[in-house]
């Protein structure tokens, strides 16, 4: 399953000559800890998410193929249709992945960097315990 | 025994006070301050951890997991599937909230009088305000703080000719512009329930107990006495030690609008209206492309507002710096075409607006978990004045010198220019090709005369029971038009002058 969900983060995030990618960007670790750290509600609504986007290209790129199956230019579009498609329900669970995945791309010291902002320490976790 | 955090399994809690106050965010800590200075001897009881400023989150990721609700993951059901974020921690809400403090229109104390038989408010609730905003340093953004995004706002504002009869104040000493009010100030600046009223209560003898979601309150006969639950651990959510506190003379139920209703009903109250009246002002934004970088993570979080079209159009306008991590989610489609939009970061602004809608939700009890359920969504009126507000944060972001907006609304190119705001006007009033966020909340159990149409009295004790007082957003029986938080303290410090 993890899989499923690392591969629709990627064609949802690719490697542009602009930006790095989120595969630039420690995603393993952080989905190790994401699905360690979220209750089991965000989690499956997350990878029905992806599962959902690997399985809708005939609705996008009008394809019977998984998405992960599409040739790089087919898979683009259907990253980019899937998104923004009319199909509401749809919408709202791919939007899931773009959610999860954005967290870990916009924490990136390097993403960030090429945005002249600062690196974000790493969270402390802590809490009031006297 | 002043802050009792969490407790494990064997290690349980007995205790008593003069009152237990559920929830310890603006109207919980503004309740349990007063009580305090009266003399009175207060538990706070809240469900989140307390964590101090050197404990806030950096990453949005942290803020997610440390200080909000459920992840900030609850979302309306019925027709969209819009987010509703609350805090789950000590100081709630004003922990991630930006502080924007607005005194309560006086229509507002005209409506609540006229449609809910509310009166006696008015006077006490602006002497409560006089204090608050002393004693949470209320004032004018530092003009070192503004950052460009919120300058460009107002130099608009005037190019447009609006009048802004509000200027922006807020619950900050001397804001230092970090765009970081969502994850927590780390650096003090903004005046929170859990740096000002919550340590102060502490301070004057009263007992913090977090980590300590109350799962129920507990009655004899008619009488709330005290309420009772498990300590959760913040990091594992494993529960721990059982806690069972008495109020010797009123429990003060403020847990949130969607929190307070769905506890009421676990502890048996049966009333008709428990639940019903949920309001919001839901909020929708447009970013504005432009040729120089606005970075608008630089300044205030949310450093101009306007008021001008509140009365007249039913919608407030507002700037918002929203962390990189959230704007991915915000822009449209996926793939090259993000990262495109994406590597335009520095260069686009969002402007945002609240509505002053007036459709009606519910709050629930879920079978199946504790988190409540909240049936809400937009008739055409709202949906309309929504699409007018966008329209004018076009027009701003226009007369600001944007080349192109994105108004993130499905069916609508993905950007339009200066001579294609028609088709923002034309944009259909589908409330699911929208992208909208709840953050001000009221109702579920609203203050009114009668047992039918509502749950408490205008006092916030609840019909039918003694000693048990709603002191919260969930009482506010109508929207405002306004940011909340200011009319939620100052109606819970009223609420417990006079239970003093
Ligand atoms: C992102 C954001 C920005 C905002 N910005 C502004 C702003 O600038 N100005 C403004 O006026 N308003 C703002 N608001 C709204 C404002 O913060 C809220 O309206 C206000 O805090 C609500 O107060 P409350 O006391 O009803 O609930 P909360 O402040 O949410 O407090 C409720 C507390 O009860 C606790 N709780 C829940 N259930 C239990 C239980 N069973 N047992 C024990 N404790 C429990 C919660 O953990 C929480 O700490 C914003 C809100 C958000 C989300
Ligand atoms: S903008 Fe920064 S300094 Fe100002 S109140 Fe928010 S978090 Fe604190």
């Amino acid at each position: 399953m993890l899989w499923l969900l690392r591969s629709a983060i990627v064609m949802t995030y690719p490697r542009t000559p602009g930006l790095p990618g989120i595969e630039d960007c420690a995603l393993d670790e952080y989905l190790a800890r994401f699905k360690k750290e979220t209750g089991w509600i965000i989690w499956l609504g997350t990878i029905t998410g992806a599962l959902l986007f690997h399985l809708t290209p005939l609705l996008t790129v009008y394809l019977p193929l998984p998405a992960f199956l599409l040739p790089s230019k087919l898979g683009d579009l259907h990253a980019r249709r899937v998104m923004t498609t009319r199909i509401y329900l749809l919408r709202q669970a791919v939007w899931l992945v773009k959610l999860c995945a954005g967290l870990c791309w916009g924490a990136d010291p390097e993403v960030r960097r090429r945005f002249a902002l600062a690196p974000l320490p790493k969270d402390p976790g802590t809490w009031r315990r006297t | 025994m002043s802050h009792v955090p969490f407790r494990a399994r064997g290690e349980d809690v007995e205790a008593s006070f003069d009152f237990v106050v559920v929830g310890s965010g603006a109207g919980g800590a503004a309740a349990a301050v007063t009580l305090a200075r009266a003399g009175k001897t207060v538990a706070v009881v809240e469900a989140g951890a307390w964590r101090e400023p050197e404990d806030y989150p950096h990453s949005t990721y942290g803020a997610m997991r440390d200080l909000m609700d459920d992840w900030g993951t609850q979302a309306t059901v019925g027709q969209a599937l819009w987010p509703v974020v609350q805090a789950r921690t000590v100081g709630g809400t004003t922990v991630i909230n930006s502080a924007i403090c607005v005194r309560t229109p006086v229509d507002i104390f005209r409506q609540w009088e006229a449609e809910h038989g509310i009166s006696g408010l008015e006077t006490k609730m602006f002497a409560s305000m006089d204090r608050l905003e002393k004693d949470l340093a209320v004032g004018p953004v530092p003009t070192a703080s503004w950052g460009k995004s919120n300058l460009m706002a107002k130099k608009a504002e005037h190019a447009l000719g609006w009048a802004n009869p509000h200027p922006m104040l807020r619950y900050a000493n001397e804001c230092g512009g970090t765009s970081q009010c969502l994850q927590g100030c780390r650096s003090k600046k903004k005046q929170s329930m859990a740096v000002t009223y919550v340590p102060e209560v502490k301070q004057r003898g009263g007992t913090i107990f977090s980590s300590a979601p109350v799962d129920r309150i507990v009655f004899e006969g008619t009488r709330a006495v005290g309420v009772s639950g498990r300590f959760v651990h913040p990091q594992t959510t494993q529960k721990g030690g059982a806690f069972t506190l008495r109020a010797r003379h009123a429990v003060v139920v403020a847990a949130s609008v969607t929190h307070s209703p769905v506890l009421l009903m676990r502890s048996g109250l049966k009333l008709q209206a428990l639940g019903k009246f949920f309001r919001a002002h839901p909020g929708f934004g447009v970013f504005g492309c432009h040729d120089e970088p606005v970075d608008m993570n630089v300044g205030t979080t949310q450093g101009w507002a306007s008021m001008a079209f509140r009365e007249s159009h039913g919608f407030k306008l507002e700037t918002l710096g929203i962390p990189l991590e959230l704007v991915a989610s915000r822009l449209a489609g996926g793939g090259t075409l993000l990262m495109e939009r994406l590597a335009q970061y520095r260069n686009i602004a969002l402007w945002t607006l609240t509505t002053r809608a007036e459709s009606i939700g519910s709050v629930h009890r879920s079978p199946f978990s504790p988190r409540p359920v909240i049936r809400y969504g937009l008739d055409k009126a709202d949906m309309a004045r929504a699409r007018h507000g966008l329209v004018m944060l076009a027009k701003q972001h226009f007369a600001a010198g944007a080349r192109s907006i994105l108004p993130g609304i499905i069916g609508l190119p993905e950007e339009l220019g200066p001579d294609q705001v028609k088709l923002l006007e034309e944009a259909p009033l589908d409330p699911r090709r929208y992208i909208a966020v709840l953050t001000h909340l009221f109702g579920g159990c609203v203050m009114g005369q009668t047992e039918k149409t509502s749950v408490t009295d205008g006092l916030g004790r609840v019909h039918g029971t003694q000693g048990l007082v709603v002191a919260d957003a969930s009482v506010i029986p109508t929207n405002l038009g306004v940011n909340p938080q200011h009319t939620i303290m100052a109606l819970a410090q009223v609420f417990a002058e006079a239970l003093v």
